[in-house]
């Protein structure tokens, strides 16, 4: 098991000096648009997820040294993900938010003022800090106006749905799925990994079946709400190794069912994608 | 073969079925509902329940002790057992986490394992991996090889059948001879003192009315208001560990005992002269008092939050302190051993949390568990 201590450690200090838990260059969290409003009532809130997570996995593999090279943490600003990697989340990111501004929805977006949701904190278990910093956070979208929130990945949807357990917490929180028009069908088949917290945590997984409109290749023992697994990947901040083992054997399972494979989170994409036989979508590329 | 493997085939049998047996048996949802209110009365109020439980075994005839510690259970048992005994055990989880065996047996007592899958990892000398299949990560051809080298009689390519048959002929005679059996207790009745064992194999049965002595050695957090629902956790129990309807069901109120002969009542009868029950706090009754962590202590050690956890399939018997795997195993860790570093190995993938009949939200408990490890290392 890594050193928590120290991780919390990195974690609080990065995220007192810009709100993200990592030292990161921002151009990379806001690349995917120049054209929305700084501002307004209704903002799409990325939380710096789908842009970062490729990142994740050379993150997660430095853990275990966090400790004794702490002083090299700074250096994580110059790490980018690759030209692909990018070009595939801003993709996903400009399908979602055209796809709302197509359903009228007047959208804004935080660009370089955008904090991370603190999702990390809760998930390891850092309450005290976790609570600390939320509040922080809720200030800076009440500084801007901010009156919905238009979430894009499930970890920091259940970050914020879970804001109003520690501090009264007025904004409201929704999910794209809940909201977009699905574009009609696609040719291929595919097989689905639903997102833990989408599914057992936030009542979201019937929504996602209902705006997949494309043929999913299920089975009971695998795919149900109650047998389908975790990819790991929350698993990789507390023992990498560990995270890996479900890793493997999620993705041993999915693809015995289909050579496609479709995701709703970028922690799952990234988690899975090595160990899948076939191609890794996320729903947005293939329904938006 | 790996753990993969033996896991996988355990999931492939058992998930089914126990979908299989709720679909066919829809009261046993009404009864698990029932049982975690009745489970919650006792939890927020727990010592009076042990007091009651302890004054009811008294009135059936059997003594009745709170042991605060292993330690303490190890002494009381000491005292019942002595030295140069045979001792037969029945499965009992409580009785691995006061460590009874192997101090029995560094008392100059001969004590067997009766459960099938806890005398092969007594053979193996190895820590149990599943609550109610705590030999789950063996599989037949590596049960074989155990069975040839330690007990012998026991030719390549045995089927399952003829495996079992060995064990069964092995343990007749420690059965017959012993002087005490030891036994866990799924539910212990407050109002009258009752004890419920549920098994298939017949050991428990065996070992709690052979001998002369029976000890039931549980946790505190067994008891249950009356009878009935001690009724209730049995057939609950069973039914999401997906042996429903269960083998044997064994009420046990005090010794044995007889009237016959001019209605003068004697004891012991055919079986035990003397019934002890030993109810273990190690950590319970503090942990009963915290409204998060008592939520840990409704677990009916069903096991089938395990099968539904894709860490207890990565990482097995590697994942919690033993005989606590798995999601329960990582809340009983912290409840027990104060061990807060299992919980942080929970994923929140959540699917323990929809299939625990307790519909105990496990994430949310080991959630809590990760706060409290994370504030003492601060
Ligand atoms: S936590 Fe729930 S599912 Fe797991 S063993 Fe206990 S009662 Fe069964």
């Amino acid at each position: 098991m890594n050193d928590l201590k120290t991780l919390r450690d990195v974690l609080v200090e990065n995220l007192e000096r810009n709100m993200m838990p990592f030292p990161v260059d921002k151009g990379i969290c806001t690349g995917w648009t120049r054209d929305l409003p700084r501002s307004g009532d209704t903002i799409i809130y990325t939380s710096c997820m789908y842009q970062l997570a490729p990142l994740f996995p050379m993150f997660n593999r430095f853990l275990p040294y966090l400790s004794a090279l702490r002083s090299l943490t700074p250096l994580a600003s110059k790490l980018k993900p690759s030209e692909a990697q990018l070009n595939r989340a801003y993709n996903v990111l400009r399908k979602i938010s055209n796809a709302l501004t197509a359903k009228g929805i007047k959208l804004a977006y935080l660009y370089d003022d955008e904090p991370y949701s603190g999702a990390l904190l809760l998930e390891l278990g850092f309450l005290d800090e976790f609570q600390e910093y939320a509040k922080k956070v809720y200030g800076r979208f009440k500084e801007r106006g901010v009156k919905r929130i238009i979430t894009v990945d499930p970890h920091t949807h259940n970050a914020l749905a879970r804001y109003s357990e520690f501090f009264s917490f007025n904004v409201e929180v929704v999910n794209y799925i809940e909201l977009v028009e699905p574009r009609e069908g696609d040719a291929n088949v595919y097989t689905i990994h639903d997102s833990c917290l989408y599914t057992r945590f936030l009542n979201l997984r019937e929504k996602f079946r209902e705006k997949i409109k494309i043929k999913l290749v299920e089975d009971d023992m695998v795919t149900g709400k109650d047998t389908s697994f975790c990819c790991g990947g929350p698993l990789a901040p507390v023992d990498f190794k560990a995270s890996e083992e479900v890793a493997k054997a999620r993705a041993k399972s999915l693809s015995r069912l289909s050579k496609n494979l479709l995701v709703q989170c970028p922690i799952c994409y990234v988690t899975l994608s090595p160990h899948f036989e076939g191609e890794v979508k996320d729903v947005a590329e293939v329904i938006l | 073969m790996s753990w993969e493997t033996a896991v996988e085939r355990a999931i492939n049998n058992n998930v089914p079925r126990v979908y299989k047996i709720l679909r066919e048996h829809p009261y046993i949802l009404d009864l698990a509902k029932e049982l975690r209110e009745a489970k919650l009365k006792v939890l927020e109020n727990l010592e009076y329940y042990v007091d009651k439980t302890l004054d009811s075994v008294k009135r059936a005839g059997g003594h009745g002790y709170l042991a605060s510690s292993p330690e303490e259970a190890r002494e009381i048992v000491e005292k019942i057992v002595g030295k140069g005994k045979t001792v037969v055990m029945g499965k009992s989880m409580v009785a691995y986490e006061a460590g009874i065996r192997e101090f029995l047996i560094r008392q100059g007592n001969e004590v067997w394992e009766t459960d099938l899958g806890e005398f092969l990892i007594q053979l193996a000398n190895q820590p149990p991996s599943h609550i109610i299949a705590p030999a789950i990560h063996l599989t037949k051809e590596e049960v074989e090889k155990l069975l040839k080298q330690k007990i012998g009689g026991v030719h390549e390519g045995s089927t399952h059948e003829e495996l079992v048959t060995m064990v069964r002929q092995f343990l007749r005679e420690k059965f017959v001879k012993a002087d005490v059996g030891i036994t866990g207790a799924n539910a212990v009745a407050s109002d009258t003192g009752t004890i419920a064992l549920i098994e298939n194999e017949g050991n428990i049965r065996f070992s709690s009315i052979s001998p002369t002595v029976h000890i039931a050695i549980t946790g505190v957090d067994k008891i249950v208001p009356t009878l009935a629902d001690a009724t209730k956790e049995v057939l609950v129990q069973s039914a999401f560990a997906g042996l429903y309807p269960p083998t044997y069901v064994n009420f046990t109120s005090g010794p044995s005992s007889t009237a016959d002969i001019e209605m003068k009542r004697i004891s012991p009868a055919h079986g035990p002269k003397e019934f002890h029950l030993i109810l273990l706090d190690n950590g319970r009754i503090k942990a009963s008092k915290d409204p998060v962590l008592r939520e840990a202590l409704l677990c009916i050690r069903c096991g089938r939050c395990h099968l539904h956890c894709p860490v207890y399939r990565a990482l097995g018997v590697k994942w919690g302190d033993p005989p606590f795997t798995g999601p329960m195993g990582a809340m009983w860790s912290y409840v027990v051993y104060n061990d807060p570093k299992p919980a942080m190995y929970c994923a929140h993938s959540g699917n323990c949390k929809e299939v625990c009949p307790m519909r105990i939200n496990i994430p949310r408990v080991l959630e809590y568990i990760k706060w409290k490890g994370n504030r003492q290392k601060a």
